[in-house]
């Protein structure tokens, strides 16, 4: 599976979920349609949206997706049209999110951000875990042996249902 | 090798271990609201005949907007309302609600030892009580009340020794937040923070749940506090009094991946001044010359500036940080015979805790005061229904986030202690009590 497309770099550290999507949209019983208002809390998000259209790649510093556990982040980058995001490090609700959501979270060191984010365009081989920016080496990087498994379409909820029976009898036995 | 509090807790609720260094971990108990759970029960409705792993492992309430602001945010509360009903999950209703952070606890819901998960981040705060408890998303909530697990990978274990006792006027929100400055803004990701030594031991269980409830501002999992007497007494005074626990605490030569030693006498209230619950200052200082500039450019701040000086525009007492009955009762204490002198908004964490403030008749000196006293909520700390900042302004407030844009579109908040908001509601700008009760009275 390849992930890729051109780039929107955010060369910030903590870019956190109150900037991603404002409270105020959390207003839905669904995930649709958070889009139309994302980075909506960051203070020069629109301007940056509207510098990279088409952008399907967030290139952004350490600990992106800090602070709420709203899920409506990863909804709101994934209706945008983003399919990854790569950072040093991502908080951890916000890395779970994109796992069950098959929203690409590529860690790679700092000095590799730096680089990237210049790129113009960004191509993700997820199954081979390595990444190449306008066509240049391939830069590996780690997913979650697990989670891998939700980005390639193996359905978050269906796995956990299939573990009731010794969800069941683990309780059983307790 | 001897374990930490964490790792007992957590080895007793591991089914099986997975792939990548996870783990499938059984959890006792979901709380659910009606912001993050509607998508999630929809979807177990719609896909797995809306069944499941067990009701009675649920409880259900509305806290974020209560009651509902608008059409959308009442068919939230709606879809939650039929679904417990439909379910026989246990609900707070409006009038019976509260900030779930506050309501889990003060019922006697969790109990040490447990896993607790909730799709709303402080969910740490429960931590107090000898618990694993963790914020999720939508997603992995929904997976926790079809399965009765969670797919996690096992955390870190960061001891955090706070020896001494904290001295006149520091509180268990100025430890937070020193915490936080202490092992940085993103210092605790991949750890649970398991706070030991004299100053936690001292701690009363609300003080206990301000410190864990900002566990994940230092982008930790989740903080833990080993259960003890003062535990046993507030659960035993709870509705629904647990009658058997296990106290559990971690072994004398219990191994730590990381170890973090704080003096509590040395804390002095402290004020942030940033964007991030990391960059605070004491109350007495200043803005350090160091402080980042885009920090700065957005709160409207210049290094150097001291904190006093700066004049806020509104005042919140409430969230999952700060809005139980030691709260009110500080902030009561230096607003007693004051007038505040900026908007000041005042939200207990509940309908119970409400009540008990007025019982003691803290409403009354609130609104002598000028302020407003609302009924329970989250209320204006994420900007979602009252209390919204306009652009540009400035809010001292009880809460647990300065984010940029967190309490209103260019809003700019600053965390402080309750009694710290009260001051500066009085004064108009950040002020210590200490200022309030140099100052003649005004009668009331």
């Amino acid at each position: 599976m390849i992930v890729e497309g051109s780039v929107l770099a955010i060369p910030r550290a903590n870019i956190d979920t109150d900037q991603i999507i404002p409270a105020r949209y959390l207003t839905r019983i669904d995930a649709a349609g958070m889009g139309v208002h994302l980075f909506e809390g960051m203070p020069d998000g629109e301007r940056l949206l509207a510098q990279h259209p088409g952008a399907s790649i967030v290139v952004t510093g350490e600990n992106f997706g800090c602070g709420s556990s709203r899920e409506h982040a990863a909804w709101a980058l994934l209706d945008r049209g983003f399919k990854a995001v790569i950072a040093p490090s991502f908080a951890r609700i916000f890395h779970e999110n994109a796992y069950t959501n098959a929203l690409v979270p590529v860690i790679v060191p700092q000095t590799i951000v730096d680089g990237l984010m210049s790129a113009r365009h960004i191509a993700i081989d997820v199954d081979g875990e390595t990444l190449r920016a306008d066509g240049g080496e391939p830069i590996p990087f780690g997913l979650d042996a697990l989670r891998k498994h939700f980005i390639l379409g193996g359905g978050f909820l269906n796995y956990l249902n299939a573990k009731i029976p010794a969800v069941r009898a683990w309780e059983a036995a307790r | 090798m001897g374990r930490s509090l964490f790792d007992k807790v957590w080895d007793a609720h591991v089914i099986e271990e997975l792939p990548g260094g996870n783990a499938l971990v059984f959890i006792d108990l979901v709380v659910a609201h009606e912001i993050t759970t509607p998508p999630g029960a929809i979807a177990i409705e719609k896909e797995f005949d809306d069944i499941l792993y067990d009701p009675k492992r649920i409880v259900a309430m509305i806290d974020h907007v209560a009651p509902a602001k608008d059409s959308a945010t009442a068919l939230q509360a709606h879809t939650v309302r039929t679904w417990a009903k439909r379910q026989g999950i246990r609900f707070h209703d409006i009038g019976d609600n509260g900030i779930c952070h506050v309501i889990v606890p003060e019922r006697g819901y969790v109990t040490p030892g447990m896993t607790v998960c909730c799709g709303d981040s402080h969910t740490c705060t429960l931590g107090a009580f000898g618990a694993f408890a963790l914020g999720i998303g939508t997603t992995a909530q929904a997976g926790a009340m079809l399965a009765g697990c969670l797919i996690l990978q096992r955390p870190k274990v960061m001891k955090v020794e706070v020896t001494g006792e904290l001295q006149e006027g520091a509180t268990a929100k100025d430890l937070a937040l020193t915490v936080i400055a202490t092992i940085g803004f993103r210092g605790g990701t991949g750890y649970v923070l398991e706070y030991t030594g004299s100053a936690i031991r001292a701690l009363t269980m609300e003080q206990r749940m301000t410190l864990c409830n900002m566990a994940i501002e230092a982008g930790a999992t989740t903080g833990i506090i080993a259960p003890d007497a003062t535990t046993e007494a507030y659960l035993a005074a709870t509705p629904e009094a647990p009658n058997h626990w296990v106290a559990q605490r971690a072994d004398d030569d219990a191994e730590y991946a990381a170890t973090v030693t704080i003096d509590a006498s040395a804390i002095r209230p402290v004020v942030s001044w940033g964007t991030n619950p990391g960059e605070c200052s004491p109350i007495d200082g200043a803005i350090p010359f160091d402080a980042p500039a885009e920090s700065l450019e957005y709160m409207a701040l210049a290094p150097g500036q001291a904190m006093r000086s700066i004049a806020i525009d509104q005042a919140f007492i409430g969230s999952c940080t700060n809005s139980r009955i030691g709260d009110l009762r500080a902030a009561a204490a230096v607003l007693r015979g004051q007038r505040v002198s900026v908007p000041t908004i005042i939200t207990p964490g509940s309908q119970a805790v409400r009540r008990q403030a007025e019982g003691e008749g803290l409403h009354d000196i609130f609104q002598d005061a000028g302020a407003l006293w609302t009924h329970s909520s989250c209320g204006p700390c994420l900007g979602m229904s009252m209390g919204v900042l306009a652009p540009g302004t400035r809010c001292v407030s009880s809460s647990n986030r300065n984010f940029p844009g967190r309490m209103g579109d260019g809003g700019r908040v600053h965390l402080a202690a309750p009694a710290v908001v009260a001051a500066s509601a009085i004064l108009g700008r950040i002020a210590s009590p200490s200022e309030i009760e140099q100052r003649e009275a005004v009668i009331a």
